[in-house]
């Protein structure tokens, strides 16, 4: 049922609005960090570097637009639970934000490498983790905008696809540096981008736990599984 | 005092359906948001419609205002927030000049109308003339012991409008612009003294409207309602600003936060603090300000 206030209606209608709209940038973040650093696109890494910027933006407008309509609006239940999740979002958002420029330095560093980089050894699971943490990142945010409780649980559900992709991912990398040891470096910053993608899924999975606090009032307790 | 910052503006949320994709990669598909964090500044000089100059103001020989300096923003809404006893509603009051009706009371300073500049609390200045231009609300909805109609025809058939439909219209429209219409449509003869609370005060406002007053003044105007007729005032206050200048006196700070465009803070007759509503609320300039909205006052 619509607010009696419209002043409510817009302010709610906004945040909702700009926490999709950086949920689908960090999307796009993460996936196109993850091609730049298997297709060795420079070119592509800087275009994800330039736009970290704009995803901060999203998060302290947020910040200070939700902090405003607490002080002025005063929300209770349904109302105090969205704009105290859409800020939780935003932050997990903003941490996705940072993995996938991190990922996409590392892309930098190893656009010139040759086919026998341990990066390249791990292509495989690099895609395949990308595919998973984005497709769990892009249902937690639908999630949210369709208030979806059974959408945040399946994605919950990924974590555990993502956890085992990564401890295969570091066992093929074992062999790799133990049968050459001049990738040392290069294997431990590849592990990095694999670990990265492993805390998307975990981002995806407290942005379901939100969604799920949001639409039902029920707190997870999914993170004492960790 | 400084000049007025405009209100933060509220974002409009965007009509796009929003994006769950990927698309993967390519910059120039990104929003930019450049201005995101400037929105919070001033864009223009918000018009005044009212400006209050080292305004004085005695109960016989007790000093109720000292030297108040406010500017009022034209269609915005400006609220006074203080405890008891501060002169939040001594000030209102000298805007469409009720203390003349009291004995002993006396004005110092000015309060400029704009466009005209004419000052309001000067002694020269016809007090039936300000409140011509200066509508007010009550605390109390107190509607006269006539009609429904006949309320909201009251003030037209003293400025001498006579002719019935030209009423007729004015008065529709009032009681719209107060979002009492549908309610009162199929009842204009019956006694307002039947309508609910919620709605006298809604038709209380609809007979401020009718004589198209320059600023409506509010003291207090839902402390006598339920939450739910408080909601549809405080969302017709939000609603009117548009047309009209308005000056809210409410003890109520959480709704000057839910309803105001500025926030002025009285204490013991002066005025501590005026800011966007938005900055009061988060992070005021005053410690006395902090104090009383955070309520350590006393």
């Amino acid at each position: 049922m619509a607010h009696t206030s419209h002043t409510v209606e817009q302010a709610l209608g906004a945040l909702r609005m700009h926490v999709i709209e950086m949920g689908g940038l960090a999307i796009d973040q993460v996936s196109a960090s993850v091609r730049a650093l298997l297709e060795r696109d420079p070119k592509l890494a800087e275009a994800v570097l330039s736009r970290e910027a704009t995803i901060n933006n999203y998060d302290l407008l947020i910040e200070r637009d939700s902090i405003t309509y607490i002080a002025l609006q005063q929300p209770v239940a349904s109302d105090l639970r969205l704009v105290r999740g859409i800020t939780r979002i935003a932050i997990e958002l903003e941490r996705v934000g940072d993995e996938a420029k991190k990922i996409a330095r590392f892309a930098l560093q190893v656009a010139g490498s040759g086919d026998d980089a341990p990066v390249h050894a791990v292509a495989r699971y690099l895609r395949h983790m990308a595919e998973v943490s984005v497709r769990m990142l892009r249902n937690a945010v639908r999630a949210e905008d369709e208030s979806d409780i059974e959408l945040a649980r399946q994605v919950m559900a990924g974590d555990r696809e993502l956890n085992d992709e990564f401890a295969a991912a570091l066992r093929q990398l074992m062999s790799h540096v133990m049968e050459d040891h001049r990738f040392m470096q290069a294997t431990i910053e590849t592990i990095f981008a694999l670990k990265g993608l492993e805390r998307v899924g975990d981002h995806a999975t407290n942005i379901a736990e939100q969604v799920i606090y949001m639409v039902s009032g029920e707190m997870s307790a999914a993170d004492a599984e960790e | 005092m400084s000049t007025l910052a405009e209100p933060q503006l509220q974002t409009n949320p965007r009509q796009a359906k929003p994006m769950h994709g990927d698309t993967e990669g390519d910059a120039s598909q990104a929003p930019t948001l450049n201005i995101v964090l400037e929105s919070n500044r001033p864009q223009t000089a918000t018009a005044l419609k009212a400006i209050a100059e080292n305004l004085d103001f005695w109960y016989g020989e007790n000093q109720a205002l000292k030297g108040i300096n406010l500017q009022v923003p034209e269609h915005q809404v400006s609220a006074l927030i203080g405890p008891s006893g501060c002169g939040k509603s001594t000030f209102l009051r000298c805007f469409n000049r009720m203390h003349d009706l009291q004995a002993g009371t006396r004005y110092g300073g000015v309060i400029h109308l704009r466009p005209d500049n004419v000052n309001l609390v000067g002694p020269e200045v016809d007090p039936i003339e300000v409140r011509m231009r200066i509508g007010m609300v009550f605390q109390r909805p107190n509607p006269f012991p006539k009609s429904v109609f006949d309320n909201v025809a009251y003030g037209l058939r003293l400025r001498g409008i006579g002719n019935r439909t030209e009423l007729a219209e004015r008065v529709e429209k009032a009681l719209r612009a107060a979002a009492i219409w549908e309610e009162v449509k199929d009842r204009l003869n019956d006694s307002a003294l039947g309508l609910s609370g919620g709605q006298m005060q809604r038709l209380c406002i609809a007979r401020a409207l009718a004589t198209e007053p320059e600023i409506l003044l509010f003291d207090e105007p839902t402390s006598a309602l339920d939450p739910i007729a408080t909601a549809k005032i405080e969302e017709l206050i939000t609603e009117l600003r548009s047309s009209v200048t308005i000056l809210i006196v409410t003890h109520n700070m959480q709704q000057a936060a839910r309803v105001s465009d500025y926030t002025a803070f009285m204490y013991l007759g002066e005025l501590v603090e005026v800011d966007v509503t938005s900055k009061i609320f988060t992070n005021p300039a005053k410690k006395a300000t902090e104090d009383y909205i955070t309520g350590r006052y006393g």
